[in-house]
């Protein structure tokens, strides 16, 4: 129950921060700040979607990990992980390319990551894991 | 790898959520497993054979692949 507590508080704060940087900095939006934005949005949903899973999970009596979930947990990340690896090759490549500031390049790819682990999970989780 | 837990399940009068109790996992593993989607650990088909009393290898049918193909 704790830690699911604790994944809504994290979301609740990602979330809100997000809110603050991008509309209430009082700037107009850049069409990256928006795109950030829809990730942190989808990574938040995420984590809630995981979080609320875990809370439903503890209600009825049973663990809120088990060893298909860690299985899926390890396999989504062994193959973000590589996939991350792609996609910081290619924003290395595009940022002679566009004009792109150091912290979007590095927020970009940040978010990048988050969002192709939480594609990941959710491609293995729906898929299942017959051979792993 | 084939299974009859959902035979098994039916036979011993258990729903998913029971079942998943006794074997301390989630009910959504019970669901995976009865599709063929998951491949269980050995100590999870034990834990299974032995609420059903029968061994694993009743339980858990493995395809071995034809060698000579």
């Amino acid at each position: 129950m704790k830690k699911s507590i604790i994944v809504f508080l994290v979301a609740i704060l990602v979330m809100g921060s997000a809110v603050y940087f991008v509309f209430g900095s009082g700037q107009l939006f850049k069409s990256i700040d928006i795109l950030h934005f829809g990730i942190i949005s989808i990574v938040v949903g995420f984590a809630l979607y995981v979080g609320f899973k875990r809370w439903n999970s503890e209600k009825r009596g049973e663990p809120a990990e088990d060893e298909l979930s860690k299985k899926v947990l390890q396999k989504a990340a062994a193959i973000s992980y590589y996939v991350s690896l792609y996609l910081w090759v290619f924003l290395l490549f595009i940022k002679d390319r566009i004009v792109f500031d150091t912290e979007e390049l590095i927020g970009t790819g940040i978010l990048g990551m988050a969002l192709t682990f939480a594609i990941s999970w959710l491609v293995i989780h729906l898929k299942g894991l017959a051979n792993g | 790898m084939d299974n009859r837990i959902k035979e098994f399940r039916a036979r011993h009068d258990l729903t998913q959520d029971e079942l998943a109790k006794k074997v301390n996992v989630r009910r959504e593993t019970i669901v995976f497993l009865e599709k063929n989607k998951y491949n269980p650990s050995l100590k999870l088909a034990y834990d299974l054979a032995k609420v059903f009393s029968v061994a694993i290898e009743e339980l858990f049918i493995f395809d071995q692949p034809n060698q000579n193909e």
